[in-house]
């Protein structure tokens, strides 16, 4: 069977349990709680015909006394950084996630999960800070954990990319 | 150069139960237990370094708490079942915690799960001519010290406290805690209503939905598991002030079963604490 850990990283409040909870369970709570350590929960994908399971580590969100442990990341095969698009910071600040979380996995497949896009009216993203990604060689994409946009997308592209990175 | 190693930590642990003041048996059960894996050589002829892996001790501490759901047949007797189950594949696999990758760490938290699950199936088809299945909630850490690896099913919970503050784990598994997750409902419509408590997953019952997580403590950090005969009993704010007691566990679970009776004692209570003291 092929297994493939995939951690959820952020800033805190980004919606890292929100998308995981859409993609594995369908649903969508508007209440907040923090996760506390890790939260675990499978999901099987198809990748070229082969059953994929992804073991999606929903990691505590990092704040300001808090960094991401680097014992929870190790051994990942990718990462979905989260980003919440209300809060335009929270974009540079999964950028300097990344660069520590560089040091302890190295280069693998990561996503940039843009969140909150159904908040149309609060988004703060502009348009560079969107065509900054792929100028650095990372896949982003406007998720909605409320409304299911762009996640199952997300986890799949990652798949993917996890599954091809082995076979190269 | 003087290398400075971290102090070793030992985990100091507690439990207790008790039947509380109103109903008339406890259906909670709990365990505490050290889990090794030990070789000892009576005599023989090989070097010390030979023998230093052959003889490094793999060491777990597994803490359980049920609680079997009243109302419902033989509740005592699904609760323990359950920890005595866990127990039981904690012991055959001792020795195997130690240096886990990534692919054998979640087939730990797999086989913790499927040793649940099956738990559930044997319930369900020992009371296949008698309706309804005996069941219980299962909170349960098993600490690879500094992970902590928690499998949860029902309401019984799990908190962390750490530099004085304590966190939830777990999110109870109730109907309850579902509709205001929903959005349907608000925390205090959830109290008021009488279906608030119901469960929506439990060992032997309809739904069996364990959830998994993991921490890796500190030194300092306290584990508290507990079933709702402390979490509806006693506030927060009373439960965060005794682990920060300059006490022992001992002495912390102690109060807090007692906090629990000294507020009318209306369920069955159990308590875990666990400390790592470095």
């Amino acid at each position: 069977m092929i297994q493939k850990k995939i951690c959820m990283v952020g800033v805190f409040a980004t919606g890292k349990t929100c998308l995981v909870q859409r993609f594995v369970h369908s649903i969508f709570s508007p209440r907040y709680l923090s996760t506390v350590g890790v939260k675990i929960d499978r999901k099987e994908v198809m990748v070229g015909g082969e059953a994929v399971t992804l073991l999606l580590w929903d990691l505590e969100g990092r704040d300001g006394t808090r960094d991401v442990n680097p014992n929870y990341v190790r051994g990942a095969h990718g990462l979905i950084y989260v980003i919440d698009g209300t809060r335009r910071e929270t974009l540079y600040q999964a950028f300097d996630i990344r660069n520590a979380v560089s040091t302890y996995v190295g280069q693998i497949p990561s996503a940039f999960a843009l969140n909150k896009c159904d908040l149309e009216d609060e988004w703060k993203l502009t348009r560079s800070d969107e065509e900054i990604l792929p100028k650095h060689g990372l896949h982003g994409v406007r998720t909605s954990a409320k409304t299911g946009v762009g996640v199952a997308e997300t986890f799949q592209w990652l798949a993917e990319s996890t599954h091809a990175s082995v076979e190269v | 150069m003087r290398v400075i190693e971290a102090p070793p930590v030992t985990v100091e642990a507690y439990g207790l139960t008790d039947r509380g003041k109103v109903r008339p048996d406890n259906e909670d059960h709990f365990l505490v237990a050290h889990i090794h894996k030990s070789v000892d050589l009576l005599c023989g002829s090989l070097s010390a370094d030979a023998l230093q892996h052959q003889l490094g001790t793999s060491a777990a501490q597994l803490f359980v708490v049920a609680d079997g759901v009243g109302g419902g047949p033989d509740g005592d007797i699904a609760s323990e079942r359950t920890a005595a189950a866990v127990l039981t594949y904690a012991g055959k696999t001792a020795g195997c915690f130690q240096g886990l990758d990534v692919e054998k760490e979640h087939n730990l938290l797999k086989a913790l799960e499927k040793t649940v699950e099956e738990v559930h199936q044997q319930l369900i088809e020992g009371s296949a001519f008698q309706g309804k299945a005996p069941a219980t909630t299962l909170t349960l850490v098993l600490l690879v010290w500094p992970r902590a690896y928690v499998v949860h099913v029902g309401d019984s919970r799990a908190y962390v406290r750490r530099r004085g503050r304590v966190q939830a784990l777990t999110r109870d598994q109730t109907l309850g805690e579902y509709m205001i997750s929903a959005g349907a409902w608000s925390e205090e419509q959830a109290a008021k209503a009488r279906t608030g408590e119901a469960l929506t997953s439990a060992v032997g019952g309809t739904d069996l939905m364990p959830s998994v997580g993991l921490i890796d403590l500190e030194p300092g950090d306290s584990l508290l598991l507990c079933t709702d005969g402390l979490t509806n009993q006693v506030p927060l704010e009373r439960i965060e002030q005794v682990l920060g007691l300059p006490i022992d566990a001992k002495g912390m679970v102690e109060q807090l079963v007692k906090d629990a009776l000294a507020a009318g004692g209306a369920d069955n209570v159990s308590v875990i604490v666990a400390r790592g003291v470095a």
